[in-house]
C-alpha cells in the first residue's frame, strides 16, 4: 500500500476546487492547449484520482503534472483559494517518490546543483565550450544538435568570470561609518553565472546605502528547480545548506536580487518541511529573506524620487515585467512601479498584461520549449504595445527569457534588472 | 469501447492533436461544474470547423454513438457529462470572434469563445453582449446559448436569448442549416432558433451564432442598501421598480453570506444586517444621477436601514466582487451544497425567503439565500455533507420543499442552470405530461437514433 505522504499533506487544498472553471481564463498553458488536462481544475481532478486510488502514475500523468508553470495565476484567481501550486508540486515530489528523479535530472540535480563546487566546475566547463554554440546577438547561444535531446531551448551566454570567483566575504559601508545594519547576500544561480556584474553593482549600491554586506561560500543554488520538479530529498538538503550558511553571520536580513530566490528561500517552510523541527527552522529563516524590490523601498526606506536614473538611460521608454514569483509568490508589484513611476529622465508605461508568466517556468522550458515560446508570445506581444525601449524586471531567470525572446521575435528591446538603471 | 478504426477515422478528420482516449483525459472530461454527476467518455474529439464536426456527426449517426458537446464545462446541472459515454466533442479550439460589426451592432462567432474573451474584444469598440452569467471566466458562447444563461444583468436586459439573432447548427445527421439570420426582426415560419437555445446540447452541435450587442452606457453607480429583515429586502426589489427605474442588476445576500464575504475580502459591508440589496443603474450620466436619488428614497421609505451609495468605480467594483465571491463563500463552507435555482415572480420573492428560513428551522439544516432579485432567480443554497446521512436527508427533503414552494408561488425551478441530469426528477414532477411529450417528439424529429446528449433533460 502506498503511503502517499507528500499528498496527503496537501489533500485539503485539492478539495477545496469546486470546479467552476475560472482558472482556465488565467493559465497560461490552458490558453494555448485548450485541453482540460492542461488547467488547474483538470490537474486537481486527477490528483485527487491518485488520492482516491483510481488514477496510477502513468507517464500521461507525469506529462500532466509537468505541464504546469507554477506561475500561480490559477490560485491568485481562484475564488475557493484553492492552492494549485501546492497541489502540483506535492504531486511531482510523490510522483519521484514512487518513480524516481529520471536519469537526466538525477544526475543535474543531484550530482550537480547540489553540489556547489561542481556547479561551478560544470558551470566552467559549459563556458569553456560555449564557442561551439551558434550565437544570437544578445546573450543566447543555441544548443548544438548533439545535446538538444536535453532539452531544445537556447542557453544564456555565461560569463567570462564567476561572480564567485570575484566577491569578497565581506563589504564595509563605504562612508566609513557604522553599519546601520548588516545583510547577507544570497547571489543566485543566474546572477553568479550570467549577470555577475550585476551583482557587484548590487553590493556597490548597499555599501553605498551604509550596509554592511556578507557574502557567504557556502551558500548554495536556492533549490527551486529542484524542490519544484518533486525532488524534496535534494530540496532539503539545499534548504538545510542555505539556512546554515546565513545562522551564524548575524545578519539582520538575507537579500537577494533575484525574485525566484527570494519566493524560493521564504518558501522552504511552506513546500518542504518533513517535520515539525524542520517547519520552525525555515519559518525562522523566512522571516529574515527580502527581495531587493522590497528591501529598497520597506526596509531602507529609499524614497522612490530619491532614486537616480544612470546617464546611459535617459530619454528611454521603460516597461515592467511582473515575475511570477514577485507579484503572485510575495504580492509585490508596488515597490517597483514607484520607483519607475518617480524616476526622472525615463517615461514609464504599463504594459497589458504585466503579471502574465513569460513562458520559462523554470524546467517546464526545457521540456516544453515550443509552449515556452508561444506563452512568451504572448508576453511580446504586451511588450509591443507599450513601445517601450526597455523591459525591467527584478528575476534573472525571466531576464533569461525575455531576452531569448526579444530576440527570436527579432524586437529593439534591452532587458534589465530594475537596479541596472539606477545609480 | 469505440472500434480502433473509428478512433482513427475521428484522427483523419481533426488531426491526431485533436483526438484524445489516454484514460487521463477521459477522466478530465467526466465531471462538470456540479458536485455529484460523474461519468467518462469513450474519446474527446476537438473540431475546428463545421465541416469536422459535420464528419463526425454522420459517422456517430450512422455508428449510433452518443454525442456529448461540452464548452467550459461550467453548468452546475450535469448538462455536459457524458452520461453514456461516446464521444465528448469539445469545442474549446473553435474559438475565433469572426467578426464584429460595428454598424449594425452584432458579432460573429464560434462557439468556443469564452465570454470574458468576447467582452474585452468588444470594449475596444466601446460595445457588450448584455447576458453575463457570473461564470464569464469560463463559460462559452455554445454553452451559454444552450443553457439560455442570464444573470444579474437580466432585470434590465433580459437573457442569452433575447441577444442571438441566429446559429449555425450541424443536426444530428451531419447536416449544417442556419436558424434565425443577422436581423432584429425574422418572422419567416416556426421560430426554430429558440428550440435549439436551452436545448442543452441534445439536438445538434451550434457551430457560429450572430449575437446582437449594445453600446456601453455612459454611465453606471452602484447602491449598498442595508436591511434589518430579509422580507423586506425582497419587498424592496418590486417597490423600485414599481416606482418606474429598471436598475441594470439587483443582487440580494443575506446575513450568513455577507458575513462569509466578509471574512474573505474586507469590503466592510454591515455584518450585522439580516440582507443586503445591491443595486447598479447605468445610462446616461444626469439619468442615472436621478435614478439614484430615486432608489435611495424608495428603499427608505420601504424600510431600509441605510443606503450607501458607492462614491467611485473602486468602491463599486469592491461591492460586485464581493458578490460574484459571494458563492464561492457558499461552496468553501460545507462539504455538499444544493445551490438551488428556482425563480419566482418578483412579487413573491419575500414569501419564499420566508419559506426558507421556516425550512431551515424545520430540516435543522443551514440554507443561505444570495442570487439575482431583481428577476426573482433567488439561489437558496443547502449546506450540507454527503458522507452524514441523516443531514444529508433532511436537506434533500428541504430542497424537495423549497422547489415546491416555488412552482406553488407560481415559480419554475430553473431560472439559469438547465435541467441537465441534477434537475431530472423535479422536472417530471413540476410539468405537464403533454409538454414533455412535445419536447420528446421534437427530439424524435430531429434526432430519430437518441445520439445527442442522451440522458438529460426528461429521461
Ligand atoms: C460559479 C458559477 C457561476 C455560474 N453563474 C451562472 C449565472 O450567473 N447564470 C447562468 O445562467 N449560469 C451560471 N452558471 C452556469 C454555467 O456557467 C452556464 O450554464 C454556462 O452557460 C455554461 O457554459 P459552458 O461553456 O461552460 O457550457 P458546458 O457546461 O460545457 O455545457 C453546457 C450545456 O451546453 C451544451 N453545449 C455546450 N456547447 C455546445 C455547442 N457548441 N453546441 C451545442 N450544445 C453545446 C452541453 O452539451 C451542455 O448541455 C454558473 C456556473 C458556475 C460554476
Ligand atoms: S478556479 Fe479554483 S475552484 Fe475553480 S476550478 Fe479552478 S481551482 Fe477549482
Ligand atoms: S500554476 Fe500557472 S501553469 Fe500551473 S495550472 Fe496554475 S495557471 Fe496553469
Amino acid at each position: 500500500m502506498k503511503d502517499l505522504k507528500e499528498l496527503k499533506k496537501i489533500e485539503q487544498f485539492a478539495d477545496q476546487c469546486m470546479k467552476c472553471g475560472f482558472c482556465s481564463f488565467f493559465c497560461p498553458v490552458y490558453q494555448e492547449e485548450r485541453v482540460e488536462t492542461s488547467v488547474a481544475r483538470g490537474k486537481n481532478y486527477l490528483v485527487k484520482q491518485i488520492l482516491a486510488g483510481k488514477q496510477e502514475w502513468t507517464p500521461v500523468m507525469a506529462d500532466i503534472i509537468g505541464r504546469c508553470l507554477l506561475c500561480k495565476r490559477c490560485a491568485a484567481n481562484c475564488p475557493a483559494k484553492t492552492q494549485i501550486d501546492r497541489v502540483v508540486v506535492a504531486a511531482r515530489a510523490e510522483l519521484v517518490r514512487e518513480k524516481g528523479l529520471g536519469a537526466i535530472k538525477n544526475f543535474v540535480f543531484r550530482k550537480v546543483m547540489a553540489n556547489r563546487p561542481a556547479l561551478g566546475r560544470y558551470a566552467r566547463l559549459m563556458q569553456k565550450f560555449q564557442w561551439m554554440m551558434p550565437r544570437t546577438e544578445g546573450k543566447i547561444r543555441h544548443l548544438p544538435d548533439f545535446v538538444k535531446n536535453l532539452g531544445k531551448r537556447n542557453f544564456p551566454e555565461l560569463a567570462k568570470t564567476f561572480l564567485r570567483d570575484q566577491v569578497k566575504p565581506v563589504y564595509k559601508p563605504q562612508n566609513g561609518q557604522k553599519p546601520i545594519m548588516r545583510v547577507g547576500f544570497f547571489t543566485g544561480c543566474a546572477t553568479d553565472f550570467v549577470y555577475p556584474d550585476f551583482g557587484l553593482k548590487f553590493i556597490d549600491f548597499l555599501t553605498r546605502h551604509g550596509v554592511e554586506v556578507v557574502v557567504p561560500d557556502t551558500q548554495n543554488c536556492c533549490g527551486a528547480a529542484i524542490y519544484f520538479s518533486g525532488d524534496f530529498e535534494t530540496g532539503r538538503m539545499l534548504a538545510d545548506l542555505n539556512v546554515k550558511a546565513f545562522k551564524d553571520l548575524n545578519v539582520d536580513y538575507i537579500v537577494t536580487t533575484c525574485a525566484t530566490c527570494s519566493s524560493t528561500l521564504k518558501d522552504y517552510q511552506k513546500y518542504l518541511p518533513d517535520n515539525e523541527e524542520q517547519k520552525q527552522r525555515y519559518e525562522e529563516f523566512e522571516k529574515k529573506v527580502k527581495d531587493s524590490m522590497e528591501f529598497v523601498i520597506d526596509i531602507l526606506k529609499i524614497k522612490p524620487e530619491d532614486f537616480k536614473l544612470k546617464k546611459e538611460f535617459e530619454g528611454k521608454t521603460v516597461t515592467w515585467h511582473d515575475p511570477c514569483h514577485l507579484v503572485r509568490y510575495q504580492n509585490i508589484k508596488d515597490q517597483p512601479r514607484a520607483i519607475l513611476k518617480a524616476l526622472k529622465g525615463i517615461k514609464y508605461v504599463e504594459m497589458p498584461n504585466a503579471d502574465l508568466c513569460c513562458g520559462m517556468g523554470g524546467s517546464f522550458s526545457v521540456y516544453h520549449y515550443d509552449l515556452t515560446k508561444k506563452i512568451a508570445g504572448k508576453k511580446m506581444d504586451g511588450i509591443k504595445a507599450t513601445g517601450a525601449d526597455i523591459v525591467v524586471t527584478a528575476c534573472p531567470g525571466c531576464m533569461i527569457n525575455l531576452e531569448d525572446n526579444v530576440l527570436l521575435n527579432k524586437m529593439p528591446q534591452k532587458v534589465h534588472h530594475l537596479l541596472e538603471l539606477v545609480e | 469501447m469505440l472500434k480502433e478504426s473509428l478512433i482513427s477515422e475521428f484522427q483523419k478528420i481533426v488531426g491526431k492533436d485533436n483526438v484524445l482516449t489516454s484514460p487521463e483525459a477521459l477522466k478530465a472530461y467526466s465531471y462538470d461544474g456540479t458536485t455529484s454527476w460523474v461519468h467518462e467518455p469513450d474519446v474527446v474529439v476537438f473540431p475546428t470547423t463545421t465541416d469536422q464536426v459535420s464528419q463526425i456527426m454522420k459517422i456517430a449517426n450512422a455508428e449510433k454513438i452518443p454525442v456529448t458537446p461540452r464548452g467550459g464545462g461550467t453548468n452546475v446541472s450535469g448538462g455536459s457529462v457524458p452520461w453514456q459515454g461516446g464521444i465528448v466533442l469539445a469545442m474549446t479550439r473553435m474559438n475565433k470572434i469572426i467578426k464584429v460589426d460595428k454598424e449594425n451592432l452584432t458579432a460573429t462567432v464560434e462557439p468556443g469563445v469564452v465570454l470574458q474573451d468576447l467582452t474585452l474584444q468588444l470594449m475596444k469598440d466601446r460595445l457588450f453582449f448584455p447576458p453575463d452569467p457570473q461564470s464569464f471566466l469560463g463559460a462559452t458562447l455554445g454553452g451559454i446559448i444552450s443553457e439560455n444563461a442570464g444573470g444579474p444583468a437580466c432585470v434590465k436586459y433580459g437573457v442569452t436569448k433575447q441577444y442571438i439573432l441566429g446559429i449555425e447548427v450541424v443536426l444530428p445527421n451531419g447536416e449544417v442549416v442556419h436558424l434565425g439570420g443577422r436581423t432584429l426582426k425574422n418572422v419567416v415560419g416556426y421560430d426554430l432558433l429558440h428550440i435549439f437555445i436551452s436545448a442543452e446540447g441534445t439536438l445538434g452541435v451550434i457551430t457560429k451564432a450572430e449575437l446582437k450587442l449594445n453600446p456601453i452606457p455612459a454611465a453606471k453607480k452602484t447602491l449598498c442598501v442595508v436591511y434589518d429583515d430579509m422580507a423586506v429586502a425582497g419587498e424592496g426589489v418590486f417597490h423600485v421598480l414599481e416606482s418606474g427605474v429598471i436598475p441594470d442588476k439587483i443582487e440580494f445576500m443575506d446575513n450568513w453570506v455577507i458575513n462569509r464575504i466578509e471574512e474573505m475580502m474586507q469590503l466592510g459591508l454591515p455584518k450585522e444586517a439580516d440582507a443586503l440589496l445591491l443595486f447598479e443603474v447605468d445610462g446616461i450620466p444626469e439619468a442615472v444621477e436621478k435614478e439614484v436619488e430615486q432608489i435611495t428614497e424608495i428603499t427608505k421609505k420601504y424600510g431600509a436601514k441605510e443606503v450607501r451609495v458607492a462614491k467611485d468605480a473602486d468602491e463599486a467594483l469592491a461591492y460586485w466582487k464581493g458578490r460574484s465571491a459571494g458563492f464561492a463563500a457558499v461552496f468553501g463552507k460545507a462539504k455538499t451544497v444544493f445551490a438551488e435555482d428556482v425563480t419566482v415572480p418578483r412579487g413573491n420573492i419575500p414569501k419564499l425567503i420566508n419559506r426558507c428560513k421556516e425550512l431551515a428551522k424545520k430540516y435543522n439544516v443551514e440554507i443561505v439565500v444570495l442570487g439575482h432579485a431583481g428577476d426573482g432567480n433567488l439561489h437558496p443554497a443547502i449546506l450540507t455533507d454527503i458522507n452524514n446521512k441523516d443531514h444529508y436527508d433532511r436537506a434533500l427533503k428541504a430542497m424537495d420543499e423549497i422547489i415546491e414552494s416555488a412552482v406553488e408561488f407560481g415559480g419554475v425551478l430553473s431560472g439559469e442552470h438547465g435541467i441537465g441530469l441534477e434537475k431530472q426528477k423535479f422536472m417530471k414532477k413540476v410539468t405537464e405530461p403533454a409538454v414533455i411529450n412535445m419536447m420528446k417528439g421534437i427530439k424524435a424529429l430531429i434526432d430519430p437514433n437518441n445520439i445527442m446528449n442522451p440522458g438529460k433533460i426528461w429521461e
